[in-house]
């Protein structure tokens, strides 16, 4: 859709440079990256992939939700990779915007907030060397968001951990367990 | 005196105290430490002001406090004496525009090379917005 006044920017939540370059291989439009989690605080994401609409003038035209690049997860989410871009492109071309766009997103509460504060002065104290100062910081995030994986997921390979692994899985569930909380459109709101 | 680092939109330090906790700066450091300045009218930044009343909510003394500064601009803010860092959250009011408004929040990130691009370059387009990660 190049040339029909359309654009990508693309931004990794994420301060793993090199697994993002190995990610943006072959990619041609801007990808950027949030260390410090910066577009989760102005746009109240909790969770990757997260897609916005963005039109001309600089307003959302179809908020946050939850579209993945490949069908990999197509039947946990009930979303394919074609129905999204036959979207964008009716979008680009005709100005159609299909009907969940105009889903309200959730503010993010003290709460949330909070914690992003927390994990950006984790993530901070961990570059300059002070672990265990991280390490409450890390803690007190995931307490305050507990069910937020810009916060807790995001944290776990800055911890040692593993975001593919057991700990995610216990995170899916507890989060799965509390009706699924995503801030916008989320894979059960494209299923209804 | 002490270096407080603050964890704003960059990473600046600025020599100050720490008082029971909170953060104490003189208000002549206040503007290179955080972009805005203490007037007559209130803080100030660019052609915009922030009413502060008396100056009771930010003062401490003859100093500010970093993290009440903070939150007089509606900015959300988190303190840690021990690690002597103030952190400073974006303006409440960009992400409430986006919420309920619907007005895109720029912002400036640094691409896999390291150059800035904001979202605002790309102004006059449709753009597809796309957060992602590796973990």
């Amino acid at each position: 859709m190049a040339g029909d006044g359309f654009g990508v920017v693309a931004v990794a939540i994420d301060e793993a440079t090199e697994s993002v370059r190995g990610l943006a291989e072959g990619i041609t439009y801007p990808v950027l990256m949030d260390p410090d989690h910066v577009l989760t605080e102005l746009y109240a994401i909790s969770n990757v992939p997260a897609v916005v609409w963005i039109d001309e003038r600089g307003r959302i035209a179809r908020p946050n939700a939850s579209e993945f690049g490949s069908d990999m997860f197509s039947e946990y989410s009930g979303r394919t990779r074609q129905g999204h871009f036959d979207q964008v492109r009716a979008w680009v071309r005709r100005g159609v915007v299909p009907d969940d766009a105009g889903s309200e997103v959730a503010d993010l509460d003290d709460d949330e907030l909070a914690a992003r504060l927390h994990f950006r002065l984790a993530a901070h104290l961990r570059r300059t060397g002070d672990e265990d100062g991280a390490a409450s910081h890390f803690d007190a995030a995931a307490r305050l968001a507990p069910l937020d994986f810009t916060v807790v997921r995001a944290a776990m390979p800055l911890r040692g951990g593993d975001p593919f692994g057991e700990e995610f899985f216990a995170l899916l569930e507890h989060y799965q367990a509390a009706g699924s909380p995503f801030h916008g459109i989320s894979p059960s709101r494209h299923a209804g | 005196m002490k270096t407080i680092t603050i964890l704003g939109e960059e990473v600046t330090t600025v020599s100050g105290e720490w008082a029971d906790g909170r953060p104490l700066i003189k208000p002549e450091d206040l503007p290179a430490a955080t972009g805005w300045t203490l007037k007559p009218e209130g803080l100030c930044r660019g052609d915009q002001c922030v009413m502060v009343g008396d100056g009771s909510a930010i003062r401490v003394g003859d100093k500010l406090d970093l993290a009440a500064v903070a939150n007089a601009a509606d900015q959300p803010a988190l303190v840690d004496a021990d690690a002597g860092v103030v952190v400073v959250g974006r303006p409440n009011a960009a992400r409430r525009a986006a919420v309920h408004d619907r007005l895109a929040p720029d912002f400036t990130l640094a691409d896999l090379e390291g150059v800035s691009h904001r979202l605002s370059d790309y102004a006059d387009k449709k753009r597809l917005l796309v957060a992602f990660s590796s973990w």
